[in-house]
């Protein structure tokens, strides 16, 4: 079973194990996860589902190495998250993970092409190659010809269509999108979701946040979680 | 990438530009008004001090009164005599001393026919030496220096001109000097006095009027007693002398000091038990000008850092407010891996960018107040007198410019740290939420 065991974590590249997060107001305690455990494989397209207060936005987070977690372990290409500091946890942020927001977050004062190219400035890459590749990503999102507008110019639809070339900038090993498609009216939201799933047949991993049940057509997993627990798999 | 991380903060403050200008102001005023201060008094400190040294910087006044700080001559009180005088030209570092015999006149008058007179109300001349002429500077335009024993003088140009400007006294007029006790003394003009060529307020002070030789004009005896025989002995009030040089100034003063301290003197004689010996030297003089200029530049300066306070809390303010404003986009640009260093320094370029566009502006704006109000101070000096053709020349400090900008970044930074380390401690996960 050994040869087993050495092919596993590359296949896998999220495994969590009994993860829990308790946030401590005041004297009370909130137990936003209760024991989550699960595994992610390259290629996946995979939805977490459930209700306001399920924990769905708290795994994610931690999936998302924007906080670590009370108890449990994380791998993330089998690096232990769980216990990095802050500057680790945001170097793996900066190169292993894509973030799709619900708001978009695109920087006000910089255009498209400036934005797609902010993780490649944070990794700490040459002007030239960053400008290139954002210029790629550009096209590959079709919108191209908006690279020089600043996001106060662009629609809805364009917008996250930026962030989604912004979350490719890294090359990263799994995108997170926190209900991608929450502010675009449904035909816009089509379309991303499209070009996320388009983005996932070329062996990119997309987590999809969502509470839209309408979603699930498009991914090829779907958990629900329900008071901070995985409570099945559809 | 750091590069790239301050382009970013310029980005910030470029979308903001008229709340980043408002920002701007205070460290501005606090800048621009240093520099003009600075400027202001380089430059009239330099004015005063070539003023100064057109009559002699070696020069100094001899006269009683009291040794304060500042002291104080009674111009009334008489105690040096000739051999004073003769006494001290010896001394090893004093090269000349000259009396200054103040004569306060009652008239100058001409004799402009039989029994016609016109008479002026004359100021003050000054019997003394021809010591005195070269220990103030003053040179001889027409005519020659007057000599000891005869009834001649020297005037000033306004003096020739106080019977009308159409018909000044020449050389070798006659006119008639009236003293305070009565007593009138035909004299003749022997020479014109030279105005001063860069004439100034100051040399205008001490510009003699009427200089004349002290027999025999001036009589302020002492009756000395002297194996029974009464002697009249002449005693002034004031000297004037000159050090060797610049760097003699003080020896000179103290051995002056001592000389008249010292039982060799008449002075110590003839003064009375309450009063001192005093000498004034022009370089005590200056360095009183100094000293009233330094305490009003500080003056000034401490408000100007007032300023620069209150311009700083305005930077911190405006930093806070940015900060808060920009939560979310500081959540996401630690979301795609921005580490927490890197906020940091984004908000930290940002703030001592303002600090530095402020210490620039500030010194533009302060160079041009500086110049201005030189020119404003050149118009005035040009409007108070006939006899001022001195003209303040503009002087930047340079170091003062580098000082402001450095200290201009230095505001920036020291008020942008609290509001950048608050961006960097934030929590993603919080930030990203915050509405």
């Amino acid at each position: 079973m050994h040869w087993l065991l050495d092919k596993m974590p590359k296949e896998y590249i999220i495994e969590t194990h009994s993860v829990t997060k308790i946030y401590k107001m005041g004297k009370q305690e909130f137990r936003a996860l209760n024991g989550v455990s699960l595994n992610i494989k390259k290629g996946d397209f995979l939805a977490i589902m459930g209700p306001s207060g399920s924990g769905k936005s708290t795994f994610m987070n931690l999936l998302g190495c924007l906080d670590r977690p009370t108890s449990g372990e994380i791998l993330l290409d089998g690096e232990r998250t769980s216990e990095m500091r802050d500057n680790e946890l945001a170097e793996v942020r900066g190169k292993k993970i894509g973030f799709i927001f619900q708001t978009f977050n695109l920087v006000p004062t910089m255009n498209a092409l400036r934005n797609v190219a902010l993780p490649m400035v944070f990794g700490g890459i040459p002007r030239a190659d960053r400008e290139k590749k954002a210029h790629d990503l550009l096209k590959k999102v079709g919108i191209e010809n908006w690279a020089t507008h600043l996001p106060s110019e662009l629609s809805g639809g364009q917008q996250q269509r930026v962030a989604i070339a912004r979350a490719l900038a890294n090359d990263p090993l799994i995108i997170l999108a926190d209900e991608p498609t929450g502010n675009l009216d449904r035909k816009t939201g089509e379309q991303v979701m499209k070009l996320l799933s388009s983005i996932t047949k070329e062996g990119k991993t997309i987590l999809l946040v969502t509470h839209d049940h309408s979603l699930k057509k498009y991914t090829n997993r779907v958990i629900n979680m329900i008071d901070g627990r995985i409570s099945g798999r559809a | 990438m750091i590069r790239d991380i301050f382009f970013m903060s310029l980005d910030a403050l470029r979308s903001h530009k008229i709340r980043t200008f408002l920002t701007l102001v205070g460290v501005i005023i606090g800048i621009g008004s240093v520099i003009i201060v600075t400027t202001a008094g380089t430059s009239v400190k330099s004015f005063i001090e070539e003023q100064w040294n057109i009559f002699n910087p070696t020069g100094m006044v001899i006269g009683i009164g009291t040794a304060t700080d500042p002291p104080q001559i009674s111009f009334n009180k008489v105690a040096f005599t000739d051999h004073d005088i003769a006494e001290m030209k010896k001394l090893p570092h004093v090269k000349d001393v000259a009396p200054v015999g103040l004569l306060p006149l009652k008239a100058v008058k001409l004799k402009e026919g039989f029994l016609k007179w016109q008479s002026k109300p004359g100021g003050t001349m000054y019997a003394t030496t021809s010591a005195l002429l070269d220990i103030l500077g003053l040179k001889i335009d027409q005519g020659r220096i007057f000599q000891e024993g005869k009834k001649e003088v020297v005037i000033s140009k306004s003096i020739s001109q106080i019977f009308g400007k159409d018909k000044p006294l020449q050389v070798g007029d006659t006119i008639y000097i009236q003293r305070i006790d009565g007593k009138t003394i035909k004299t003749t003009v022997v020479g014109i006095f030279k105005e001063s060529e860069s004439t100034s307020l100051l040399s205008q002070v001490t510009a003699l009027s009427i200089a004349g030789p002290v027999n025999p004009y001036y009589s302020s005896y002492f009756g000395s007693n002297i194996g029974g025989i009464l002697k009249r002995i002449t005693g002034y009030g004031i000297l004037s002398a000159t050090a060797d040089d610049k760097e003699h100034v003080t020896d000179a003063k103290n051995e002056i000091l001592a000389y008249l301290n010292s039982s060799k003197s008449d002075a110590i004689k003839y003064k009375d038990k309450n009063s001192d010996f005093v000498v004034v030297t022009q370089q005590y003089i200056l360095s009183k000008v100094d000293q009233i200029m330094s305490v009003m530049s500080m003056l000034i300066t401490a408000i100007a850092m007032i300023s620069l306070v209150v311009g700083g809390i305005g930077i911190a303010n405006i930093m806070f407010a940015t900060v808060t404003e920009r939560t979310r986009e500081i959540g996401t640009m630690m979301a795609i891996g921005a580490k927490r260093g890197d906020i940091l320094r984004l908000f930290l370029f940002q703030s001592s960018m303002i600090g530095l566009m402020g210490g620039i502006f500030g010194c533009i704006i302060g160079a041009s107040g500086g110049a201005f109000i030189i020119e404003v101070l050149n118009r005035y000096l040009r409007e108070i007198g006939t006899f001022s053709s001195g003209r303040i020349t503009l002087i930047y400090s340079s170091e003062w410019f580098i000082i402001a900008v450095i200290f201009g970044i230095a505001i920036g930074i020291v008020a942008g740290v609290l509001p950048a380390r608050k961006a960097a401690k934030m929590d993603p996960v919080i930030a990203l939420r915050y509405e």
